[in-house]
């Protein structure tokens, strides 16, 4: 049962590009969509579908958010990619997802107070549940034996999710270098959550710390199969596209 | 020969009913299903070269993406203002766009396992849920389809919570806005015409 399904796959997975957007849904499209012959009534059905909610992103700065777009493009061109692909030459692939799930390991905090600030408390417990098995077992979190023997998955939780989750709006999309797309909200989630993330107090020197999450972004890279390369050859404005993602994808993640 | 001919006829057409009375009690998933393992094969065949591949999983694809639908959902509002002849082109367009994209992503995931994770069924739709199963993460994607003619059909592909045909209608629309029908329907035409120029297999950069 190899396989490959999907279609765009991976334009999601875009996390390391993407960032954010502000949703106010409206049903789409009114009844009565056409007069056209060609259109069946399961056509008609289909455009009316409501389930389909339509996210709005307010841009208000998108010429500087073009720029850093810009910006970001050219650095995982000319920087990212190559490190990533010297980085895949090195270390083999079984080497770099268990330095994807020790860094996964040790982010645990963010994930699990979070959950906790939803009041998910079952999702909280499960993040600390993986933390303990993982990070004995499992070796340091190198290996995810909570995942692969006892089908226990992450919680993927954030500051940004938890404005959300108690309604806050998303604010307006914006680009920050090396980081990607965000909005307003997301990004004061990216604050608090450095308050979370136990790396900020083991590096104690700045550049230990940079060094630690370029690593960290590089060996994301390594494993990324060419996500960002798919969105540029195949759309006809990656920016819109990435941008319309990262909104959508948020706001899935904030109903969950 | 009359004989002949007749048990002709009737053997087809018993052939031609079980057909269809096969389709219409498969479940949306192994209609799914049936679809990407076809696709996967066809990928798996060695006497075949890239062309002759391409080829084959078109068609497959063709049997089970319901084009027309996707396009008047990505055109939404512009659908009713465009022309009869417009939105022929469009679903044209779009449909190859569609096709090359998917095809220039499949073949990276060629050896990822795919599970099955649930399907809902409401009416006349259905929704597939599955999970490519990768070293490092997992990633849900999941199939919305509508029952038509006694078959499942793919209407929108939701990957990691992104509904692709929501993306497309956000960012086409922005394209109308700013250049008209005509822009959008010739950025598709430049568009395809790069996927499918050997020279542009390797993307660098903008």
């Amino acid at each position: 049962m190899k396989n490959p399904v999907t279609f765009v796959s991976i334009i999601c997975a875009l996390f390391i590009f993407s960032l954010n957007v502000t949703a106010s849904d409206h049903g789409l499209i009114p009844k009565s969509p056409s007069t056209s012959q060609s259109v069946t009534q399961d056509e008609n059905d289909l455009f009316n579908d409501l389930d389909d909610e339509e996210i709005e992103v307010s841009d208000p700065i998108e010429p500087f958010n073009r720029a850093m777009f810009w910006f970001n493009d050219k650095l995982y061109f000319y920087f990212l990619k190559p490190v990533a692909k010297g980085f895949r030459y090195i270390v083999p692939e079984p080497g770099r997802e268990s330095l994807a799930n020790f860094f996964s390991n040790i982010a645990t905090p963010i994930r699990a107070i979070n959950a906790a600030f939803q009041l998910k408390f079952k999702d909280a417990g499960t993040e600390m549940g993986r933390f303990g098995i993982n990070s004995t077992i499992g070796i340091f979190g190198f290996f995810d034996p909570a995942k692969d023997h006892l089908k226990v998955y992450k919680k993927d939780e954030d500051f940004g999710q938890t404005l959300g989750h108690y309604g806050s709006g998303s604010g307006f999309y914006v680009v920050i270098p090396f980081f990607g797309s965000s909005n307003v909200r997301d990004g004061v989630g990216l604050i608090v959550d450095s308050f979370l993330d136990p790396t900020v107090y083991i590096m104690e020197k700045r550049t230990d710390l940079a060094g630690l999450k370029l690593l960290e972004a590089v060996n994301a890279v390594s494993l990324d199969k060419d996500t960002y390369e798919g969105i540029v050859r195949d759309e006809l404005d990656p920016y819109l596209f990435v941008r319309d993602a990262y909104a959508q994808h948020r706001a899935g993640k904030i109903k969950k | 020969m009359m004989v002949r001919k007749t048990l002709f006829l009737v053997f087809g057409s018993l052939i031609f009913l079980h057909g269809l009375a096969a389709s219409a009690t498969m479940t949306p998933t192994d209609q799914v299903r049936s679809a990407v393992d076809a696709v996967l094969n066809t990928l798996k065949l060695e006497n075949l070269d890239r062309g002759a591949k391409r080829e084959k999983i078109r068609s497959s694809l063709q049997q089970i993406f319901y084009y027309r639908a996707m396009s008047q959902r990505t055109l939404a509002t512009n659908w009713r203002k465009a022309s009869a002849a417009e939105k022929e082109r469009f679903v044209n367009l779009f449909s190859r766009l569609l096709e090359n994209t998917y095809m220039g992503k499949i073949e990276a995931y060629t050896d990822e396992r795919v599970e099955y994770t649930g399907e809902k069924i409401k009416g006349k739709k259905a929704i597939v849920d599955t999970m490519i199963v990768t070293g490092s993460v997992n990633i849900p994607i999941s199939y919305k389809t509508v029952l038509r003619d006694e078959k499942w059909l793919i209407y929108d592909v939701v990957v990691e919570e992104v509904s692709l045909i929501s993306n497309y209608r956000s960012s086409y629309k922005q394209i109308v806005k700013k250049e008209g029908i005509d822009g959008l329907l010739s950025k598709m035409e430049q568009k395809i015409k790069q996927q499918e120029s050997p020279k542009d297999q390797e993307t660098k950069g903008q």
